[in-house]
């Protein structure tokens, strides 16, 4: 036999049956390129794990009580950033207009009534169209109709919940 | 006794003690790999301990479905792949890394000091041949053959396919065998214990 199936054999490092094993001794003592591959293989597989260092796991501890710190730490620098930050932004925007309105207490207070009376107007006139059209589209629409269009509506929501919920869940693995 | 499993959720729920036991339990399993990849012990401890520590942060997201050991695995062959490209980029050599011994713990199940001492010197041999190899390759061979893991899993572990690790494992072989020491190429005597099964 050539020399191939040997290298293969030696190279996929697969389980060989009696036969193979003697052809193959009777070969590796005349080819020095497949007894170096049966040599560094011997070596693989006499592998062992290499312990590790004494108080490993005390210095692990020590280091995820660091990061910790670190993390604490990095956590109040944010707040303290976004609240600083805030403010400053605050003050910016919102300092002309409390300024305008501290100097012309009844200018402001006739604008919030205004504004309160529109809202409260536009509520009601709203409900009153609400009320209408309820009124009228139930002699158009059966109330079989209504509930065909009440569970189609349902059935919506429900498929649009669980798209959601699997396109945001959590990836596995780091 | 308390499973992996178990241990895991308990340290998802913030449980310091549980995550501890992990780290007891997987400790040596990590540094060898990053031991065996990085060819020095404060390297591999540095890296073992960050594996750890980033396997903490990222507990919400192990899957319990996967066994935790090849999850952790996986973090640790990883970062190691990544510190060494980093390293090729800061432009050490090969020849600078094999200045650092390796050291070798005494074996307890050795019979003979002289076989200990055969064995130390045949794994020294190993750990100069294996740092010559691609990082990837060199996770596949320590994965294949330190840790006992299945093709499968080592493409699991290293987000690989399995015909993509067979081929790997192929070339590693070929590499290994290529920088085995010359003398060493002498004609196999006898079965041994540990043999390969290619005999």
């Amino acid at each position: 036999m050539n020399h191939r199936p040997f290298e293969d054999w030696l190279l996929e490092d697969r389980p060989l049956s009696g036969r193979e094993q003697r052809e193959l001794q009777v070969h590796l003592h005349s080819c020095p390129s497949c007894a170096a591959i049966a040599e560094s293989n011997l070596a693989l597989h006499s592998a062992h794990l290499t312990p590790a260092p004494t108080g490993f796991a005390d210095r692990f501890n020590q280091r995820l009580a660091r990061w910790r710190r670190r993390q604490r730490w990095y956590q109040v620098l944010g707040t303290l950033v976004l609240v600083i930050g805030g403010l400053t932004v605050l003050y910016t925007v919102a300092g002309t207009v409390v300024r305008q309105a501290l100097q012309s207490p009844a200018d402001w207070i006739t604008a919030a009534t205004v504004y309160l009376v529109f809202a409260v107007e536009s509520l009601r006139v709203l409900n009153e169209v609400g009320r209408i059209l309820l009124r009228d589209l139930r002699g158009f629409v059966s109330p079989l109709s209504w509930m065909v269009v009440s569970l189609g509506g349902v059935g919506l929501a429900l498929a649009w919940a669980v798209s959601v919920r699997r396109l945001v869940r959590a990836r596995q693995g780091v | 006794m308390i499973d992996d499993t178990a241990r895991v959720i308990q340290a998802q729920h913030g449980s310091e003690e549980a995550f501890t036991e992990l780290v007891e339990t997987y400790q040596s399993h990590v540094y060898n790999l990053c031991y065996r990849m990085l060819g020095e012990p404060e390297a591999a401890e540095d890296a073992a301990q960050e594996t750890f520590l980033r396997a903490f942060q990222h507990l919400h997201r192990y899957d319990p479905r996967r066994p935790f050991a090849t999850w952790l695995l996986s973090i640790a062959a990883h970062y190691c792949i990544d510190r060494i490209r980093r390293r090729k980029f800061s432009f050490i050599s090969l020849d600078q890394e094999e200045e650092h011994d390796a050291p070798e713990l005494p074996d307890a199940e050795a019979a003979k000091p002289e076989d200990e001492a055969v064995r130390r010197e045949q794994q020294e041999q190993m750990q100069g041949a294996i740092r010559k190899l691609d990082s990837v390759d060199r996770a596949a061979i320590v994965l294949r053959y330190w840790h006992d893991c299945s093709e499968a899993e080592i493409a699991e572990t290293l987000n690989l396919t399995v015909s993509a690790v067979k081929s790997r494992l192929h070339r590693a072989r070929r590499e290994l065998a290529g920088y085995w020491p010359t003398e060493e190429r002498q004609p196999s005597r006898g079965r041994r214990p540990h043999e390969s099964p290619a005999f």
